[in-house]
């Protein structure tokens, strides 16, 4: 019953997306991949594999985590603005539900945007006569496993603040938790020990997305897959975040009149 | 019986920009049988949005409690035996009238095929199956209004709470929104509805409750308040106004004179009278008062 609900809702989220033309952005996108990797034809990438490799890599991410956070960080507050919430929220479906299948259907149109411009990617590539290892697909999954987190993030500070400032928190973590948790190592040793623990707390609630890239080791050649403990690991570290970004929305929207 | 809404002491409040509270509901407290058809009546800001919130389950009380069918305002257990029509019906963009449906209807607990099949049946009940496969965003108010009546029927509700249900609809649209909800009555759903237009409360409506300021000041049966408000009037030719006659008269052209009595006893004994006078009767109408005046009487007495 409940994997129904959270279908229906999902489907909604992704035939809204498509006729939106959210996913447009991925077709101009995936255009300017395919006329770049033209363009990189023309003068020849001989010896140059790996750079562009990296530089796909490095697009793909940066594209695939924009689209992300803006579309899970617009979900909920949507919702609300336009009053297409109350149709909703009177069927017998609790607030949890609505807030899961929102954010399974944010997934699944950050999955599918992914995917497109992996594929365009992977095709304009080949044209180069590019190889993949079997660590790209490792690669695929993991950052499959990291727009979860982003999106469950999105959603979760869509309740606590307005959109703008949500998408604006979104990207700050996204992109810079690597460098706070950096930052915050250096000033812990000569910080008080309550701050210290401040420190620590901060440092295990950041999400480090960044663990989620593995492009850097797509990117180079002859690199073996990483072990399926580290995947399952990274599943566990997924899971356990989504859980609490989910838990975080419902615990701002459950009681929030409307 | 249990009744369909039972309302107890409900407050509802909201906190302003400013960070007050501010009333919306006080102390409110009525119940709804199963079965009525009742019009809920105020001004604007009186609260029955709020009121109609608490009923779903979208605002939490600050004091007094909400029960439909003997389960919590909000509840699953609630919510599976109502139909809702919020007071602006907004209904996603970018899917059509059947993809919208058929997602609350899942939603409702349908599969995917059957609530496909009950969507496209409720459109034709609204008149909407020529544009079932047109985008929401490209629909007129009145037809994303019979989306919204055509949601509220899905999974043939016990209750039907429809906040401005005629808001939108043209002449034709209400005439056959009437048809549906009385059909639908008859099938033995509850309805509870605000609106502003009286004519409809006056034809659809075995009862109405009226609000100000959070507060009810007013309950009858319609059909009591009609013979309250119904005059009888008697126009009779005479040489002048009769004394003690019952009920209040006029002169209204020369020597004929026009008297509205409230109730039958009272044009009985008037009728009398007139004959014991010699007077000569032109007309005996019944003129049914009206609830619009009735309406703002009452708001102007609360004052």
């Amino acid at each position: 019953m409940k994997a129904r609900v959270y279908k229906a809702l999902a489907k909604a989220v992704v035939l809204e997306s498509i006729r939106r033309k959210d996913l447009w952005v991925v077709a101009i996108l995936g255009f300017l991949i395919l006329v770049s990797s033209g363009a990189l034809g023309l003068f020849g990438i001989g010896g140059l594999e790996i750079f562009v490799k990296d530089l796909a890599v490095s697009v793909l991410g940066l594209f695939s985590t924009i689209l992300a956070v803006l579309i899970a960080t617009r979900m909920m507050p949507e919702e609300i603005k336009q009053r297409t919430l109350y149709p909703l929220l009177a069927r017998p479906i609790t607030r949890l539900d609505l807030i899961i299948g929102k954010t399974l259907g944010a997934i699944a149109v950050s999955w599918i945007a992914f995917l497109l411009l992996a594929a365009l990617t992977g095709l304009a590539l080949a044209g180069f006569h590019v190889t993949f290892e079997p660590i790209m697909a490792q690669y695929l999954l993991a950052k499959m496993m990291g727009l979860v987190v982003i999106c469950g993030l999105g959603v979760a500070f869509s309740t606590l603040m307005t959109p703008s400032a949500a998408s604006t928190m979104c990207f700050v973590i996204v992109f810079g938790s690597t460098m706070i948790s950096r930052a915050l190592v250096m000033a812990y040793e000569s910080c008080s020990p309550l701050l210290q623990w401040v420190f620590k707390l901060i440092d295990w609630a950041l999400p480090q997305v960044s663990l989620f890239d593995l492009g850097g080791r797509a990117v180079y050649m002859h690199w073996s897959p990483v072990p399926m403990w580290v995947m399952g690991a990274l599943a566990l570290y997924m899971a356990v975040y989504f859980a609490g970004a989910t838990g975080l929305s419902w615990l701002k929207f459950r009681r929030q009149p409307l | 019986m249990t009744a369909a809404i039972d309302v107890q002491d409900l407050r509802v409040r909201y906190r302003s920009k400013k960070g007050n509270w501010v009333p919306a509901v006080n102390g409110l407290s009525f119940q709804v049988a199963p079965g009525e058809i009742v019009g809920f009546l105020g001004p604007n800001g009186a609260g029955k949005s709020s009121t109609l919130k608490a009923l779903m389950g979208f605002v939490e009380p600050c004091a007094g409690e909400c029960r439909l069918f003997g389960a919590p305002a909000g509840s699953l257990e609630a919510k599976k035996r109502i139909g809702y029509l919020p007071e602006v019906a907004m209904y996603y963009p970018f899917l059509t009238p059947i993809e919208t449906l058929t997602l609350y209807g899942e939603l409702q607990g349908f599969g995917a095929r059957a609530a496909r099949k009950e969507a496209a049946t409720l459109l034709e009940v609204v008149g909407l199956q020529e544009s079932a496969k047109k985008l929401n965003r490209t629909l007129s108010k009145g037809m994303l209004q019979r989306v919204g009546i055509a949601q509220s029927l899905l999974g043939s509700p016990d209750l039907l709470i429809l906040d401005e249900v005629t808001s939108g609809l043209d002449p034709v649209g209400r005439k056959e929104l009437r048809e549906i909800l009385k059909d639908r009555q008859r099938q033995g759903t509850t309805l509870f509805f605000s609106s502003h237009e009286l004519s409809e409360v006056d034809m659809l409506c075995d009862r109405i409750l009226i609000l100000d300021k959070g507060s009810l000041i007013e309950e009858r049966g319609v059909e009591a308040l009609k013979d309250q408000l119904r005059r009888y009037v008697l126009k009779y030719h005479g040489p002048a106004m009769i004394m003690g006659i019952p009920g209040e008269g006029d002169e209204s052209e020369d020597h004929v004179f026009e008297l509205r009595c409230s109730t039958k006893e009272d044009l009985i004994l008037a009728l009398e009278k007139v004959q014991k006078s010699y007077g000569q009767i032109i007309d005996i109408e019944s003129r049914e008062g009206s609830l619009e005046e009735y309406f703002i009487d009452t708001l102007e007495r609360a004052a």
